[in-house]
């Protein structure tokens, strides 16, 4: 099971419903990614920036994780269950 | 910091001596009339709860370290006034109306600064006196009003020179102890639902004004505080029997109120300038230069909303394909984001203060300002022009809910036959309330007055324009040694 951490930006104008594409991620990886907020000093395989437009520069630096997704639209937050599919994958064949 | 509920807890505490429509209010927290603005300002802390926004909610206390509501933050950064503004537009959009907390923010940023500098000045100690505030503030997670503007009397007399010495807030008495004070402050937004006012000087004074060079803080339900409530268009649609489709925004709204102080006490460490002519300026360059900035975002947020309305009631009735409602969406969003473009712009070229809090550059602040003063009022009107008649001439809800006149209604008003016509009611009593009900209140007169008049912006432009640079490179370039 990866870890998963997930940062939201502030959402000041954002473009799509970050916390439903959330709600979907995290339902189409149930059983291979458990998902929470940023504790402090939390290590995590991924973190899941999701941005609500291209115009907020936060990398989130401060959070540990070993791959990082950044999300800015509908389209890319559709494809981030896939992406984390693979990852949970090549770790297994690790 | 304080959640929603525990602030709406927290007000029920408060003994304010409020009045409206000549009665006293005993309970303001759950009076119609009042409640969507304390709506409004809970989204301060309902947000901030919430994961999806509290990072722009939510910043790291440079005292404390710990983790605080970005309304009680003393900016720190350039990024940092960029979020402020980002936050404003977010809270905007959610509330459709003014949540009123950005006045105690903007006023702490201005007081924290001016206080270092008439410290180091003057001798004086009044930085750690607001220090001692505003930690209070943070860790308590208070709601701060803040108080500039007096009533002023005779504009053209000093505040020494009014025929009433009470027409500007001025000290009465002096102890060992503190400072008693009277006047009044007018247009106070979201007093009824603060903890705290910091009161600040309205103008820049002169020798002879010592007693008016004043700014403290004291709890809102201060004895000798009494609150006269502002009246707004269409107000009493909230008390009627049937107060939902009419009023527009049910859960949200905005209020200002008359805040007169009658011989009020306020101890010594609660002081912030007494007596310092010099510096009454600075307070009031500083606290205009943030809420000028501050409109950069929040009548954004607004307009969202407005221009959100708009583009449905185009949809219900069928006439969003057409050309010139196209274009007229576009100018709307157009006027809107280049608000947001003047309030990013004045934060992100920023600066430091001598205290260490950042200030946003004043030209660029009076700019957005002065932009404000002018676009909301366009926005509207392309509003109105879209929305069609029927936006103030549509029966009432009381209509719509008698039997014998409900079908003549849901059949009369009816635009695309798949939406519903209370819901086509419904977005036009939006319109409605944003143009010319009670968040027009918000929206359009605050956009014109709030953060100063429009010539208070001109002013500060010329003061700040560069003029003599600008004919130095007019002249090289034409050659005129």
């Amino acid at each position: 099971m990866l870890a998963c951490c997930v940062k939201f930006c502030g959402g000041c104008n954002p473009r799509y419903d970050r916390g439903e594409a959330y709600r979907q991620i995290r339902d189409a990886l149930d059983g291979i990614a458990s998902f929470s907020l940023p504790q402090d000093g939390g290590k995590y395989d991924v973190l899941l920036i999701l941005r609500g437009c291209t115009g907020c520069p936060y990398l989130y630096e401060e959070i540990s994780a070993v791959r990082r997704f950044t999300v800015h639209s509908r389209e890319e937050a559709d494809a981030v269950p896939a992406a984390i599919r693979s990852l949970a994958a090549e770790q297994q064949d690790s | 910091m304080m959640t929603k509920a525990q602030y709406i807890e927290s007000l029920r505490k408060l003994n304010l001596n409020l009045w409206m429509f000549g009665k006293k209010v005993e309970n303001p927290v759950d009076d119609p009339v009042i409640r969507p603005s304390l709506n409004s300002f809970a989204a301060t802390y309902e947000l901030a709860e919430d994961p999806q926004y509290e990072d722009l909610m939510t910043a790291t206390s440079h005292i404390t370290g710990k983790k605080i509501n970005r309304f009680t933050h003393m900016h720190q950064s350039t990024d940092d006034l960029i979020k402020k503004v980002k936050m404003q537009r977010l809270l905007g959009q959610k509330t459709a109306a003014c949540f009123q907390r950005c006045v105690g923010m903007d006023a702490m940023n201005a007081v924290f600064s001016a206080t270092y500098e008439t410290d180091e000045a003057c001798g004086t100690k009044y930085h750690e006196n607001f220090v001692k505030f505003l930690t209070r503030v943070q860790d308590g997670d208070l709601a701060v009003d803040g108080a500039m503007t007096d009533v002023k009397g005779d504009r053209s007399l000093s505040p020494s020179q009014q025929a009433d010495p009470d027409l500007f807030l001025h000290v009465v008495e002096r102890t060992a102890d503190g400072v008693y004070v009277t006047g009044a402050k007018a247009h106070q937004t979201g007093f009824i639902n603060s903890h705290e006012v910091l009161v600040m000087p309205t103008i820049s004074m002169r020798p002879g004004d010592e007693d008016y060079a004043i700014s403290f803080a004291v709890p809102t339900d201060s004895e000798g505080i009494t609150l006269i409530y502002g009246r707004q268009s269409c107000d009493t649609r909230k008390i009627e029997e049937y107060n939902d489709i009419d009023v527009g925004n049910k859960v949200y709204g905005g209020h200002e109120v008359l805040v007169i102080f009658d011989h009020v006490f306020v101890p010594n460490d609660r002081i912030f300038l007494n007596g310092e002519v010099k510096f009454a300026g600075m307070i009031v360059e500083r606290f205009a230069g943030y809420h000028r900035q501050s409109y950069g975002g929040c009548k954004v947020g607004v307009g969202d909303v407005l221009i959100g309305a708009t583009a449905l009631a185009g949809d219900m009735a069928g006439s969003a394909k057409a050309s010139h409602v196209k274009d007229k969406l576009i100018e709307m969003t157009h006027l809107n984001e280049t608000l947001y473009c003047c309030g990013i712009a004045c934060s992100s070229q920023g600066s430091k203060t001598k205290a260490g809090n950042y200030l946003i550059d004043l030209l660029l602040a009076n700019v957005c300002k002065q932009n404000v003063t002018r676009f909301p009022y366009e926005i509207a009107r392309l509003a109105q022009d879209l929305a069609g008649g029927a936006m103030v001439t549509l029966p009432s809800e009381a209509d719509f809910r008698t039997p014998e006149l409900h079908d003549y209604i849901d059949k009369y008003f009816k635009g695309v036959a798949s939406v519903p016509t209370e819901d086509r009611m419904r977005i036009l009593r939006l319109i409605e309330n944003m143009t010319m009900g009670t968040a027009a209140v918000g929206y359009l007169p605050e956009s014109m007055h709030g953060a100063g008049s429009p010539q208070a912006q001109r002013i500060m432009i010329a003061r700040q324009s560069n003029l003599e640079m600008k004919k130095e490179l007019a002249k090289k370039i034409a050659r005129i040694n």
